[in-house]
């Protein structure tokens, strides 16, 4: 029964993928001819159709390159991060990006080894993950209590404390992701970069801008047009245009 | 536009210009100064080859029997963009044409170890001299030419004179490891020639040679002869200190038995090899071998002597003055001046803190102007900045043995300054191939992003984990409440096995309610006996759980007794009902022939209104 479930839920997103083989190969036909544009518009599609599929993001991410538009680029990149962050190409391609803005994927100083395991999982999976635990500990724990007594009940209430645990492991551990760059972040996707305003709207002051492709901390989403933006490294913030700023 | 992105874009826009001609790997061009040269004239193959690493290879020339072809120079120019290095070398040679008509330059190729790239052939057409054919209209204007039959069969008549020979001479006798040697190979005829000579250059011992090119045609009077000459002259370079030989040089001529050349002609070298189908005796005259004797350098070399030898001058600079850290900045070191400068080596660069040096190209411009080898080589360091500020190179040493003086020289570079700003360090990241490397090494060239993936659809592990996040909220409550739930009935449970008297007690209606039930069915089946049985087991048990005791040990006086003391609230009319009912069941029960069916129906009624009376009262 288990491992019908497994099956299931393995075959799920094979099945949601299954409609688009094709067509994504023809899109990377474009792609390997320079056709960029052609390319990108089929790469939008299917993250359009599949948003949990981060290699739309990342072909996304590589025609946006190609245009010379690094701020998309860096935006695609990194949504594909923050859906696969185990993956190779697409930290390397994110890396790449980044650096071509100034910027780099591993903190200066930091082991790149750490950095792996810290991003070792999605914000998704790492969510997922800790609702998985928890239903497994309340159920495994629910059996527990009615096979009170016996050896499979002290087992089951074994294992949910195991789960327990590894549930607030998960929850630590998204916890410690909320200070990540790619939480509650966005980047500046607008071509020459972003005017800070000390307001939400043209009557105040512009009093700094960020460069395209900088990712920068969103703060407040609560404005129609305008997001309050944060740049921890040079600890300004201010508010742009929510045109000119993509919400990862 | 803001000036960062502007800068970016131009580095892509050159990136990509450099990409186009990059997917080439390696490419060969091969071209002529001209496509039209006179019999008596040189001309000019430049063949390039350009390449995406610091190391190209050198063209391979195919056998060109209708030139005779010598080594002019070579040009290098190698630039490194963003780690992107593109390296073009141009090898001059000089072809003097052999035969008059259309001629062929085969196809030339180079071979790098791993690609091949081929250079079309050239087509050259070769013309009679103009001066030959200027010669009769204008016979005033070259009065020097000894085009005198008279004098012509004076210097062939000569018996006791040599009619042809060949001579080596060099320009020196001893000389130092790496200095320039100078021979000249000099052929002399005063006779015609009916076809072309062929000249096998010396081998040589311990020396290495440069072509000194073009040949040199000219006439002499040696002993009152008359000599049409060709000089071939080479450049060589001693290895080691010690005896040095150049062997003999060979030129095998076929000298002809009827038709003649006028060896006086300005252009009887040329005419002579363009005769090539004329019949004659060949012939081969070689030089004697020369000894040169080689002198050990003198000590006293300084710490920066690489083993240079010539005249030289260095010069240090940068290709920029500003720059950020982790940028990558071409620092240029260049030798120029006359010698060996194939065999000077890379200066060593000072301790540099400030900096991280990684690997060292070297392009090489040879000259050969005036017999004398010269030109320039120019060591390229990639350095990569590590911190900001004002940062300087030091002085750079370069020592060399100067052979006119025979003293050793050291020279100094001036040191070269760069403001360096913060920047995004991105230049750790290059890495590059030294110029000695061997062709195996891996050479990063440049970086760009990965290609698109071809994965199609993707991950299982995001997609079910957006699966598992798109469940309502409230459905996470399920498995709370389950493990709520299953904790109640687990307290519950514990409690029940806990207070199994209490349970005995509260369960004691329900219980003998079934069993008036029971009784009544059995009373409607005619069954009597086995109804004031069941009502009697019945009773006992109902007070065994009200009073907490076994039915073994109950009496009707023990069971009013624990009655009375447990609930004191309990009437003496329900004791007494108690008692009766408890007398009558005994009698039914013990005497069965008077359990008729009106009396089993009496005490089925008598003891349900008993149990209501008996659960008001005993709380």
């Amino acid at each position: 029964m288990n491992k019908l479930l497994l099956a299931c839920l393995l075959a799920l997103p094979a099945a949601a993928s299954a409609y688009d083989l094709s067509e994504m190969a023809e899109f990377n036909d474009h792609y390997k001819n320079a056709r960029y544009e052609e390319a990108l518009e089929g790469y939008r599609k299917v993250v359009k159709k599949e948003p949990a599929n981060p290699w739309g993001w990342y072909n996304a991410g590589n025609a946006q390159f190609r245009l010379g538009r690094m701020g998309p680029a860096v935006f695609n990149y990194a949504k594909a991060f923050t859906l696969n962050p185990r993956s190779g190409d697409i930290r390397a391609n994110l890396d790449f990006a980044l650096r071509q803005t100034g910027q780099r994927l591993v903190p200066e100083g930091a082991p790149k080894a750490l950095h792996l395991l810290y991003y070792l999982f999605s914000d998704g999976e790492l969510q997922a993950a800790a609702i998985l635990f928890f239903w497994l500990a309340c159920l495994t724990g629910g059996a527990g209590f009615l096979l009170d007594g016996s050896g499979p009940g002290r087992a089951s209430g074994r294992a949910s404390l195991a789960l327990g645990a590894l549930l607030l492991l998960s929850l630590a551990w998204l916890g410690a992701r909320q200070s990540s760059t790619f939480t509650a972040a966005g980047v500046v996707t607008r071509a020459g970069g972003t005017r800070m305003l000390s307001g939400p709207g043209e009557s105040f002051k512009t009093y700094a801008s960020a460069p395209e492709g900088r990712l920068v901390k969103i703060l407040d989403y609560d404005d129609e047009i305008y997001y309050e933006i944060g740049l921890p490294k040079e600890g300004i913030k201010g508010w742009a245009l929510k045109t000119e700023v993509e919400r990862l | 536009m803001p000036a960062r992105p502007l800068k970016f874009f131009c580095a892509l826009a050159l990136a990509l210009l450099l990409a186009a001609p990059g997917a080439a790997y390696l490419a060969v061009t091969a071209e002529t100064d001209r496509s039209t040269v006179e019999i008596d004239g040189n001309l000019y193959l430049t063949v390039t080859v350009s390449g995406d690493s610091a190391n190209v290879p050198e063209p391979k020339l195919p056998n060109m029997q209708n030139f005779n072809v010598y080594s002019s120079g070579r040009s290098q120019s190698i630039s490194i963009i963003n780690g992107k290095i593109t390296t073009s070398v141009s090898f001059t040679y000089i072809l003097t044409p052999r035969f008059i008509g259309a001629q062929t330059i085969p196809s030339i190729s180079v071979f790098n170890g791993k690609e091949k790239a081929i250079a079309p052939e050239l087509q050259v057409t070769v013309t009679k001299a103009k001066a030959a054919l200027a010669a009769p209209s204008q016979p005033a204007s070259r009065p020097a030419q000894p085009a005198r039959p008279a004098a012509r069969k004076q210097a062939a008549g000569g018996a006791d004179r040599v009619p042809i020979f060949i001579k080596a001479e060099t320009d020196r006798k001893s000389a130092y490891p790496g200095e320039q040697i100078n021979v000249s190979i000099k052929f002399y005829t005063s006779v015609p020639l009916s076809s072309n000579p062929q000249y096998v250059p010396p081998a040589f011992k311990n020396l290495i040679s440069e072509d000194l090119p073009p040949v040199r045609n000219g006439e002499t009077d040696i002993n009152g002869v008359r000599y049409a000459y060709s000089e071939i002259k080479a450049a060589m370079f001693a290895l080691t200190p010690g005896p040095a030989e150049i062997k003999s040089a060979t030129v095998i001529a076929q000298v002809p038995t009827d038709e003649q050349i006028d060896p006086f002609d300005p252009n009887f070298f040329q005419k002579f090899m363009a005769r090539s189908g004329a019949q004659g005796q060949s012939r081969d005259f070689s030089t004697d071998p020369i000894s040169i004797d080689i002198k050990p350098l003198p000590a006293g070399a300084p710490a920066a002597f690489g083993g240079a030898v010539g005249t030289y001058s260095v010069l240090a600079s940068a290709d920029r003055s500003e720059a950020r850290t982790g940028e990558a900045v071409n620092f240029s070191v260049t030798v120029t001046g006359s010698g060996n400068l194939k065999a000077v080596t890379a200066p060593k660069l000072p301790d540099l803190a400030d900096f991280k040096v990684f690997d060292t190209m070297s392009s090489l411009d040879i000259r050969k102007d005036g017999d004398v080898i010269s030109g320039k080589k120019t060591f390229t360091y990639i350095l990569v900045p590590r911190a900001e500020g004002r940062k300087t190179v030091p002085p750079v040493k370069f020592a060399f043995f100067d052979p006119r003086a025979g003293a050793y020289r050291e020279l100094a570079t001036d040191p070269v300054t760069l403001t360096v700003e913060k920047g995004a360090q991105a230049g750790k990241s290059l890495n590059f191939t030294p110029g000695s490397a061997a062709a195996s090494a891996v050479t990063q060239s440049g970086s760009d992003i990965r290609y698109v993936s071809e994965r199609k659809g993707g991950d299982a592990l995001p997609f079910v984990a957006a699966q598992v996040n798109t469940l309502p909220y409230w459905s996470h409550a399920v498995p709370a409440a389950l493990l709520g739930l299953s904790f109640l009935l687990a307290r519950m449970n514990r409690f029940k096995l806990a207070n199994p008297l209490l349970f005995r007690f509260r369960r004691a209606r329900s219980e003998a309610a079934r069993d008036i039930e029971e009784t009544e069915a059995l009373i409607k089946a005619g069954k009597h006996n086995e109804a004031v049985s069941t009502l009697y087991d019945s009773y006992m048990a109902y007070l065994s759980d009200k009073c907490g005791v076994k039915v073994s040990a109950l009496t009707i006086r023990k069971a009013t007794d624990l009655i009375k003391a447990r609930f004191p609230r309990a009437s003496a009319r329900a004791l007494e009902e108690i008692k009766d009912l408890w007398s009558a069941l005994e009698l039914r029960h013990f005497s069965p022939a008077a359990a008729e069916a009106e009396g089993a129906r009496d005490l089925t009624r008598k003891y349900s209104l008993l149990i209501e009376l008996l659960e008001k009262e005993l709380r």
